[in-house]
């Protein structure tokens, strides 16, 4: 890299608080031309929330940010959130070419639209290329979805690109394609790329350098990555290296109250008490889901099972049966905003219990769970909004918690909380399991579910059924292959 | 509405348990409200000192009572984040209905009923279609207050409808209770009851549940379609009673005689503290509304403003408790 060339993105010291949690505490971060730069951290560290900062969505509280093009002026950027950021009832081509439009009276002409949209989806995936561009982006899967996100934003002739886990949903071929896109973007046009992801192979495949951020600050600063190991890596992220609780060897109650789910392609016995894991992306896993919650219209697959529905007709006769489900879609599926915290905690137990009144009782009844938990909130008559993100996914597992339950469906419950409560998550999940509750826990990080699950149910890209792994086959690269997802 | 309790930390062993919210910190924007009227009164009594008798006091609660119990119902529309258009349309079709009734010979509790009845079917109609087929609340009540304000017409060919029934004025200014007369006792039993159900049944907890986040009821078991299928037949009836309650004092049923109530009810209620994009609300909230907007048409007729202006005050009325209640929460 030559030495005397200016920053692109140069952060010095930043720092953000949201109310009382300071999320940035001195962070730096500084983005050459042409380089492709891996952005680390464990999930709360505060990546999100600095690249947040530099696009201008969120304000700083302290700190220097200076964005400086080589052409002079301010460089322009592109960026790939994690949630998608497509328009859904405009069509593929439209939602490309929303970005270029000069002003908001430039005509909209269709063809030349539909052409750079052509040209810029052709990068990644001719396929998609020749076959979505007129259909309206609700229509598309969440990996199509990504595919057309990366395509808009590389499309925009940015200067600096920000790639928020892109890779999250994408198969191990389009990895591939994307990655080469990548390479000729920093090579030929000298373009600065900044590249989060978790999966280290896809970091050392890719990427020059490394910053890594830990609890709001910066500790490692634009170092070579050829100068760390993986595990150096790991350790100043803050991460464990090894597993930190022992598996206690269960013995499951072979004798009753398991269910065989039955789908399409296999039926999977599981037995009470026992943790499923279901890995994939998230087309089969949903389906699944869907089907055990009670939300499924049409469903290919059935629960077998003494005093169980095949399938729950709606999510409250699963709840009044005693199948409780947790999402991690907290905004829309999760809490309930407007409603202080105590009836966020209690609704489902008025639903399962019948309770018709809301008793005087109820107040203690929230403080033990809240307690139970280490919940940090002001009040328990506090909206949900004045919660972390962390405790606010805690307000959803304590909604099942202490209840005599058949079986609890979690829906990527770490997404977006950080290590600590992860793990504390991980422990409610490990007690709930130990109750004697069917655990079904979908996620994608292949880690966590190898970390905790007695089976895993694998799931390709398409939604099928691959392959389910008893826990003495569990190991990395198995799951990855079943899957096809990029490990 | 939010509730900000007193500070307390969950893992702090040695602190007392934590007590219930005071009432004053619950009610804080509704005592906001009740001052604003109190103020507005006393503003009005500066220029007539006659605003501040007894009689007009009575003036007031007796003008407002149709309002409040409307406003009632539209909140809990409101709460579960639909709007209900079509309650000044069924407030005039209840009263055509009932006169109607009346002159034809049933008595005045059989034609109150087939009053009554308007409402619950034209509410039942509008809860069908927003939650079985899916409609916009906002373009179904459109289409039912359009429907019920003709039907208001067709039934008497236009005519107003004289109400004959000699006792029937008893249903509103009658004393069930001696010195208080029906139509307050009626406003007062379903301002508590509704604040009961809203804050402490479970199946009102529902209401704010659905309208706050509909995605989550219904993934917790909350029969969403049900409660708001409840909203809108609760609305509709509320309407229906509030048409009974204005025939029984002026004896008369006119076509047009809910006309300007439906947008009333919606500023009363905005005005107590409710978002219209659902969630939060309550019933003493809107029904400090309904008195405000009354009293701002009473003073501005005692002051001798041309009544003209009335909508313009009611307006900077909305806009004044809007900005207060967005400036308070921030």
């Amino acid at each position: 890299m030559d030495s005397n060339k200016t920053a692109l993105i140069s952060v010095r010291n930043l720092m953000k608080g949201f109310g009382a949690t300071k999320v940035l505490r001195g962070v730096n971060f500084t983005v050459l031309p042409g380089e492709i730069h891996a952005l680390l951290g464990g999930n709360g560290a505060g990546k999100s929330t600095m690249i947040r900062i530099i696009t201008g969505a969120v304000r700083k509280d302290d700190g220097d940010v200076v964005l400086a093009s080589p052409r002079g002026g301010i460089p322009k950027i592109a960026v790939v959130h994690q949630e998608l950021a497509l328009l859904p009832d405009l069509t593929v081509a439209e939602n490309i070419a929303l970005v270029h439009a000069a002003s908001a009276a430039t005509l909209v002409r269709n063809r030349s639209q539909a052409a750079r949209a052509h040209e810029a989806l052709c990068l990644i995936d001719p396929h998609l290329a020749h076959h979505a561009l007129h259909r309206k982006a609700s229509e598309l899967s969440m990996h199509e979805g990504q595919i057309v996100e990366i395509a808009r934003a590389l499309s925009t002739g940015a200067e600096v690109l920000l790639l928020d886990e892109p890779t999250a949903n994408l198969t191990a071929g389009e990895t591939e394609r994307l990655f080469v896109v990548l390479r000729r973007l920093a090579t030929e046009k000298n373009i600065g790329i900044v590249f989060v992801s978790h999966r280290m192979k896809e970091i050392r495949q890719l990427c020059d350098v490394c910053t890594i951020i830990r609890d709001g600050m910066t500790v490692i600063d634009a170092l070579p990555l050829t100068h760390l190991s993986d595990n150096e890596i790991i350790h100043q992220m803050g991460q464990p290296t090894e597993r930190s609780v022992e598996r206690d060897k269960r013995v499951l109650d072979q004798a009753g109250g398991g269910v065989v789910l039955r789908g399409p392609e296999t039926s999977v016995p599981v037995l009470k008490g026992q943790i499923l894991g279901l890995a994939g992306a998230p087309a089969g896993p949903s389906r699944l889901i869907a089907v055990l919650n009670g939300t499924a219209a049409n469903a290919d697959w059935e629960v077998d099972a003494k005093d169980w529905p095949k399938r729950p007709t709606s999510p409250r006769q699963a709840v009044q049966l005693g199948i409780g489900h947790v999402s991690g879609d907290r905004r829309l599926k999760g809490v309930l905003s407007q409603l202080p915290i105590v009836d966020n905690v209690l609704a489902s137990r008025r639903v399962r219990e019948g309770r018709h009144l809301v008793r005087g009782s109820e107040r203690d009844e929230c403080l033990g769970l809240v307690k139970a938990l280490k919940l940090k909130a002001g009040s328990i008559w506090d909206l949900p909004s004045t919660l972390s993100g962390g405790n606010q996914q805690k307000l959803l597992v304590a909604r099942w918690l202490g209840m005599p339950l058949k079986m609890v469906v979690f829906e990527e419950p770490t997404r977006g909380v950080d290590i600590g409560t992860k793990r504390e998550i991980y422990e409610l999940i490990r007690n709930m399991a130990g109750q004697g509750t069917i655990v079904v826990w979908w996620s994608t990080e292949n880690v966590e579910l190898l970390e905790l699950c007695d089976e895993i149910l694998a799931f390709d890209t398409e939604g099928r059924a691959k392959g389910l792994l008893p826990q003495d086959q569990f190991n990395e690269d198995a799951l990855a292959d079943l899957t096809g997802m990029a490990a | 509405m939010t509730t900000k309790a007193t500070s307390m930390t969950s893992n702090d062993k040695t602190a007392p348990p934590p007590k219930s919210p005071s009432l004053l910190s619950v009610y804080r924007s509704e005592l906001a409200i009740a001052i604003a009227c109190v103020v507005l009164l006393v503003g009005v009594g500066f220029f007539v000192p006659a605003a501040l008798s007894s009689g007009n006091f009575a003036n007031i609660l007796q003008a407002s009572a149709p309002l409040v119990i409307m406003s009632l119902g539209v909140l809990i529309v409101i709460i579960t984040g639909g709007i209900d258009l079509s309650v000044g349309s069924i407030f005039s079709l209840t009263g055509m209905v009932t006169a109607l009734a009346m002159a034809n010979g049933f008595s005045d509790i059989s034609a109150s009923l087939a009053g009554l009845g308007v409402g619950i079917v034209f509410g039942s109609i509008n809860g069908a279609l927003i939650t079985l087929v899916g409609l916009a609340p906002f373009v179904v009540t459109l289409i039912t207050y359009a429907v019920a304000a003709s039907l208001a017409f067709i039934v008497t060919n236009g005519r107003s409808l004289g109400v004959n029934s000699p006792d029937y004025w008893l249903f509103n200014s009658g004393e069930f209770i001696p010195g208080l007369p029906n139509f307050i006792l009626f406003c007062l039993i379903f301002t508590v009851a509704l604040e009961f159900v809203l804050r402490k049944v479970t199946a009102g907890r529902w209401f704010y549940s659905v309208g706050s986040s509909p995605m989550a009821a219904y993934l917790l078991g909350i029969p969403v379609k049900r409660t708001r299928f409840a909203a809108y037949v609760i609305s509709g009836t509320m309407a229906s009673f509030a048409g009974l309650l204005t025939v029984s004092y002026i004896l008369n049923a006119e076509a047009t005689a809910g006309a300007s109530l439906m947008l009333q009810a919606i500023a009363a209620v905005v005005i107590g503290g409710a978002s219209l994009s659902g969630g939060s609300g309550s019933a003493i909230g809107a029904v400090l509304g309904a008195l405000m907007i009354t009293i701002i048409q009473n003073g501005v007729n005692l002051i001798g403003i041309n009544s003209f202006w009335q909508g313009s005050v009611t307006g900077l009325a909305i806009l004044v408790a809007v900005l207060i209640d967005r400036f308070s929460h921030r």
